[in-house]
């Protein structure tokens, strides 16, 4: 069956369903935010993004669930036409209203029960893992890199179509995904304000060399390029477990590198192209008095490193990956939450041929507070990887002031060496200024 | 003759001793009424309509609607919250199993729908205020029972509370440790004499100073089932006041085991 055909049923559904529904619910969330460039004071983005939501519940105990957003930016660099848009499939591409404005549909699913088996059938997110503000496992769904890791991953997190089937054995929750939906992750554009120099992820090329950036070239096949998951979670003596499978199209596309020469001028043509990978992975949690421990680890038969030789293999090193965190909750006292995470990953394979290395090795670490009823929330949230020297501070405070408008006053401080995956963004360091309200 | 003192006054220290612990002889003892409190029938299960109503001091007013489920398996407790509104907290779940063995920590998870994961929680502090209001995740687990592990208690007097005759219990936290966990060093709970149910309890925090009191109102019977519909605070040290209202509560059917699992948080109702 065709996305195409699949994206029609959903709407035959919807719409006859419509006829029949005994209850409709039906919300907007309007958020805005501006934030501010320390270092020059300009206005890094000024955004307003509107999210509907329908929801119907029908007699019979199914659901359809529905959302669009309308997301306009008038600040250059973060726009709708600074995110390369290649990485989506034709079904999940956001339309483009005009330079500034995009309509996204968010989510559209059917959600029953079917025997034992609760099914969900259409555009959704399927979140898995244990982590905070990084991910391991949290790879079923791509993400978009438009502002970096700074938005937060409910936005950035791409839905997909998806058909995920769960059911209950004994005291096993299985879950079964289907995804024919081929979109990736997408990317800044070269002149976006958070477009991707770090050479541990993309190819730079030496001075009088020209770049050309093909497009990427796509699978194709519903049915031979889907993506299939399965995930087993059980309670164990205290211990919350899963065991994870996913075979998937790496959300990131190999930048295969060729040298050629045009005129006598040396050309480097970029192919990027989607691979396969296994994905093996586990999670776990448990409390212990006043700590909650909780890890997840995954390992990826199939990775791809950019080369510190471009001329080698078309410039990358193929390798299995082993990717975990480990995360240590405290509650202390005084109502404060301190929180930290260990992330490492480990490339097993030709390790000195890639300009990561072996081990990377990062901390975070959370400090939280609820004031006045959980209505006021300060918290200062610190990424630090160590390979690089380089990372982000993130302190924010937000405050309810009714039941349905909140707004927050934050800062996002990038440091260390530009050549880091953080510090590659020194210069766009920034004070936040935003507010929501839902009705 | 110096035997006989000594006798005589061994038996007024150990008569005296023996009644030290209630006002007067013919008022049950602080265990008895913790005991016939608890002995009260709340049912294998049930399901209602949970409606928060927290105000500050300002008289700033939040509204939360939930669904909320109750559940023994066995001799554990299962209690599933859901929460239906407003839009900012919608489809948020709390799910926590309670063990009888008091040396067993209590599992306890938050289902947030902004990261959608359900996060597992620490149940050690539970004298920490439950999402925003002024009931502790402790007042949660118990509703309208009493801890027989946490205290010493003494029946003190009788008093009277919305024209209810009842026994006045005074309760004291064990150790330090225990105080430090409840988040109160002491109560005194006003005990209905005929339903066995708290009708006021007030709260002594740490430094002994008053903390809240806690009304238990609207009392009436649901399927044979004693039900107090109303929770109220008052807290004396913030000026913040939270109501929980319960209505169209069902006992013992319909209350599926699915419900107390982490794929219900994630799914809701």
């Amino acid at each position: 069956m065709t996305t195409k055909k699949l994206f029609c049923i959903c709407l035959i559904v919807v719409v006859h369903s419509a006829a029949i529904a005994v209850d409709f619910e039906s919300s907007i969330t309007a958020t805005t935010q501006w934030t501010v460039n320390t270092r020059n004071g300009n206005s890094q983005s000024l955004n307003l993004s509107l999210i509907p939501e329908i929801n119907a519940s029908f007699e019979n105990g199914w659901q359809v669930q529905s959302s669009v957003r309308l997301r306009a930016e008038a600040i250059d660099g973060l726009q709708v036409d600074d995110i390369n848009r290649s990485g989506y499939s034709d079904y999940s591409k956001p339309a483009l209203l005009n330079d500034v404005v995009e309509l996204e549909l968010r989510e559209l699913y059917l959600q029953g029960t079917i025997g034992d088996n609760f099914l969900m059938l259409g555009k959704q997110q399927v979140v898995w893992g244990k982590a905070d503000g990084l991910k391991v496992l949290d790879i079923v769904n791509p993400q978009s890199f438009r502002e970096f890791i700074l938005d937060d991953f409910e936005s950035s997190r791409i839905p997909l179509w998806t058909l995920n089937v769960e059911r209950s054995v004994a005291d096993w929750d299985f879950q079964l995904l289907w995804i024919p939906d081929q979109t990736y992750h997408a990317l800044p554009e070269q002149n976006a304000s958070y477009n991707i120099t770090s050479p541990e992820l993309v190819p730079s090329a030496p001075p009088g060399v020209l770049v050309k950036i093909e497009q990427p070239k796509r699978p194709n096949n519903v049915f031979l390029d889907s993506d299939v998951g399965l995930r087993a979670t059980t309670f164990w003596k205290g211990w919350d477990i899963t065991f994870n499978y996913l075979y998937q199209y790496n959300n990131l596309a190999v930048l295969r590198q060729n040298l050629s020469t045009a005129g006598g001028t040396p050309v480097v043509t970029i192919t990027p192209e989607y691979e396969r990978t296994h994905v093996i992975g586990t999670t776990f949690s448990n409390a212990f008095s006043d700590w909650v421990v909780r890890g997840e680890l995954g390992y990826f038969t199939e990775h791809y490193f950019i080369r510190k030789n471009p001329l080698q293999n078309q410039g990358v090193v193929k390798s299995p990956e082993l990717h975990y965190v480990l995360g240590l909750d405290w509650n202390a006292p005084w109502d404060v939450l301190l929180s930290a995470q260990l992330i490492q990953s480990w490339v097993i394979n030709d390790a000195d041929k890639t300009t990561r290395g072996k081990l990377d090795t990062t901390f975070t670490g959370l400090i939280r507070r609820n004031f006045l009823y959980d209505t006021l929330i300060a918290e200062v949230l610190v990424i630090a990887n160590t390979n690089n020297v380089d990372g982000i501070i993130r302190p924010k405070i937000s405050y309810e002031w009714l039941d349905n408008i909140k707004t927050w006053l934050g800062a996002d401080i990038f440091y260390g060496h530009s050549q880091g995956v953080f510090g590659q963004y020194k210069q766009n360091s920034r004070i936040v200024v935003g507010m929501e309200a839902s009705f | 003759m110096k035997r006989l003192k000594l006798t005589g006054f061994l038996m007024c220290t150990v008569f005296s001793t023996g009644f030290a612990n209630d006002v007067n002889t013919q008022l049950p003892s602080g265990d008895e009424i913790a005991l016939n409190v608890n002995a009260r029938d709340e049912g294998l299960a049930v399901a209602r309509n949970l409606k928060m109503e927290m105000v500050d001091r300002h008289g700033k007013l939040r509204v939360r609607e939930t669904r909320a489920f109750r559940k023994y398996f066995g001799d554990e407790k299962r209690t599933a919250i859901f929460y239906l509104k407003p839009k900012n907290i919608k489809d948020t779940a709390f799910l926590t199993y309670d063990y009888a063995d008091k040396d067993k920590d209590d599992d306890q998870w938050l289902y947030l729908p902004a990261m959608r994961k359900v996060r597992r929680i620490s149940a050690s502090d539970r004298g920490d205020y439950f999402l925003g209001t002024d009931l502790s995740y402790e007042d949660i687990k118990l509703e309208t029972r009493v801890s027989l592990q946490d205290y010493t208690r003494k029946t003190i007097g009788e008093d009277e509370v919305d024209g209810f005759h009842c026994y006045l219990v005074e309760e004291r936290a064990i150790d330090d440790n225990t105080a430090e966990e409840l988040g109160h060093l002491r109560r005194v709970s006003c005990v209905d004499d005929k339903l066995w149910i708290v009708r006021r309890s007030k709260y002594w925090d740490l430094q002994n100073n008053l903390l809240k009191t806690t009304y238990f109102k609207d009392i009436s019977m649901v399927e044979g089932i004693l039900t107090a519909h109303e929770i109220a605070v008052d807290n004396h040290k913030t000026g913040h006041q939270t109501r929980f209202i319960f209505s169209n509560v069902k006992y013992n059917e319909g209350v599926n085991d699915r419900v107390f699992t982490q794929n219900a948080m994630k799914r809701g109702l």
